[in-house]
């Protein structure tokens, strides 16, 4: 399998603190990479090391199978990178902006019309970035990183701080990238609903921990709904089920299960009373993805 | 390298760097134009040399301009890169470390020998309107407008590694602040104090020695801030 990106026990500490551990990402040729982390997880840090801004403290890290410490501006060469906050300079033009870049880059200054045309500033390409709202700062951030037509794409919180539309138009944007440019992208945000519509797949960091890293779909069979029965004596009920061979979980003086058929529903119910147990409520609770999350980053954080 | 530099002239466009180059020499210059306005006569009674007279007194305010000028370029300098930290885009180009930092020392390079040249053409113009003599001393015109800048070389090279490096753009400045108080007390520093080399004194006499410390210990400290700028994280 070729991956893009292969990082092995990455590991980041800034003095005591230790903020990114045992890092092993892995991010294949074509997809969109759904970074995902609490505030604070080491998502930036990963990242920065990624494009070489830091040095990992220890580990390797593999991009286009090369060794970032070792061919750092080849493999750059080959990244566009938008990170945190957008870097521009405010007295200069979205053109001029453009321009300094791409003196550096070395590419035609055609490439600078047409990246304009994708975020579509083109109408403000010659105002100063000073007036800029923070979307259209967004999007120049989101041309500057596209200006050398990378393979890799590195985006850090992209639709931060950004209005709804603002955050539909970088989506749309960012999803037509790998199909029309056969673009990687690695897209790192702390709000899951943002990854959910738009990778393939997902990484979940917390405290510095990757705790997943899976498909999305993967990711939403986490999802199943549960069915929860509220019953007059919950704990007399859960142990008559038990006693019954039926695997049930008891919390709250509320009996729950995971993955459950309409069968197995009626069976628990007929169980139930006939023990002389009073059922009140049978109910089906649907986790969203934002649930599992969350409790994927929490149970991190208790340990 | 080159590319580097070409991004970063665009870089300074419209951020008054450019005036300020200007008005550095001409403010000196302006100086003596006060000063031999009020008093031409006294002043051209003072030596015999009226020419050599006229450069000692454009050239006791060289220095001062100089270390300001300087403290003030490379915080503006840093301070765009810094103002929106663009140094994380500058940084994940693909540019090596080193030669950001050596466009950044030469666009300031270029720039203080600009402002040399100008205070060249100044100090000339002024002194042929004052009618000093037919024989203008060209050498010593050239080295009073180029070795103070030679000799300020480790302070641009200083400075340059503290605004660089500092968060904090107040960090430089109060060095700059600093750096122009010992320039304008160039006479009680002792002669190893940076700051005094561009007054061009030392205790032999030999305004060459400080141009020679101003080259070597520039390109020292030019190194030293280089290699720290690399191999710091950039944040």
């Amino acid at each position: 399998m070729e991956y893009i990106v292969q990082t092995q026990n990455l590991s980041k500490s800034f003095g005591k603190e230790q903020a990114v551990s045992n890092l092993n990402l892995q991010i294949r040729k074509g997809e969109i990479y759904g970074f995902l982390g609490p505030n604070g997880a080491g998502k930036t840090t990963t990242i920065r090391m990624l494009l070489g801004l830091m040095k990992p403290s220890s580990g390797t890290i593999k991009i286009f199978e090369k060794n970032i410490t070792k061919d750092r501006i080849q493999i750059l060469a080959k990244i566009g990178s938008l990170v945190e906050n957008p870097s521009y300079y405010p007295h200069l033009t979205a053109y001029e902006n453009l321009e300094a870049l791409r003196k550096i880059l070395g590419v035609s200054k055609t490439r600078i019309d047409e990246v304009l045309e994708i975020v579509r500033l083109k109408e403000v390409a010659h105002k100063k970035v000073k007036g800029f709202s923070l979307g259209m700062k967004q999007r120049l951030g989101i041309a500057a990183s596209l200006l050398h037509s990378p393979e890799l794409l590195i985006l850090d919180e992209p639709t931060n701080g950004l209005d709804p539309s603002g955050i539909i138009e970088i989506r749309n944007l960012i999803k037509r990238l790998p199909e029309e440019y056969g673009m990687t992208i690695i897209i790192s945000s702390h709000l899951l609903s943002e990854i959910d519509q738009m990778a393939t797949q997902v990484g979940i960091v917390s405290k510095g921990k990757l705790i997943f890293q899976d498909s999305i779909e993967a990711m939403r069979r986490f999802a199943q709904p549960k069915v929860t029965f509220k019953v007059n004596n919950g704990e007399k009920g859960w142990r008559f089920l038990l006693a019954n061979g039926i695997k049930a979980d008891y919390q709250n003086g509320v009996i729950f299960l995971e993955e459950c058929s309409d069968e197995k529903v009626a069976h628990i119910v007929q169980v139930l009373v006939q023990e002389g147990i009073s059922v009140f409520r049978v109910e089906e609770e649907k986790r969203s993805l934002e649930d599992i999350f969350l409790q994927m980053t929490m149970g991190e954080q208790g340990k | 390298m080159g590319k580097l530099l070409t991004a970063d002239f665009l870089k300074i466009k419209r951020k008054g760097l450019w005036l300020l180059t200007l008005i550095g020499p001409f403010g000196v210059v302006a100086l003596q134009m006060v000063n031999y306005g009020v008093r031409k006569d006294y002043l051209l009674q003072q030596s015999e040399d009226d020419w050599g007279y006229y450069l000692l007194n454009v050239h006791s305010f060289t220095p001062l301009a100089i270390v300001l000028g300087i403290a003030i370029l490379t915080s503006f300098i840093a301070s765009i890169e810094n103002e929106t930290n663009a140094w994380k885009q500058l940084i994940a180009l693909p540019v090596s470390k080193l030669t950001v930092y050596l466009s950044k020392f030469t666009l300031l390079a270029i720039l203080l020998f600009f402002s040399s040249t100008l205070l060249m053409f100044f100090t000339m113009g002024y002194g042929l309107f004052l009618e000093l003599g037919d024989t203008v001393p060209y050498m010593e015109l050239a080295k009073y407008s180029y070795f103070p800048a030679f000799a300020a070389l480790p302070i641009l090279a200083l400075q340059l590694w503290i605004a660089s490096v500092s968060h904090n753009q107040g960090i430089p400045i109060t060095v700059g602040i600093f750096g122009v108080i010992f320039a304008y007390s160039s006479y009680l520093l002792p002669d190893w104090m940076i700051w005094k080399w561009p007054s061009l004194m030392n205790q032999w006499n030999q305004p060459m020695i400080n141009v020679l410390l101003g080259v070597g210990i520039g390109f020292l400290l030019y190194i030293i801030g280089m290699i720290d700028f690399a191999r710091r994280d950039v944040k």
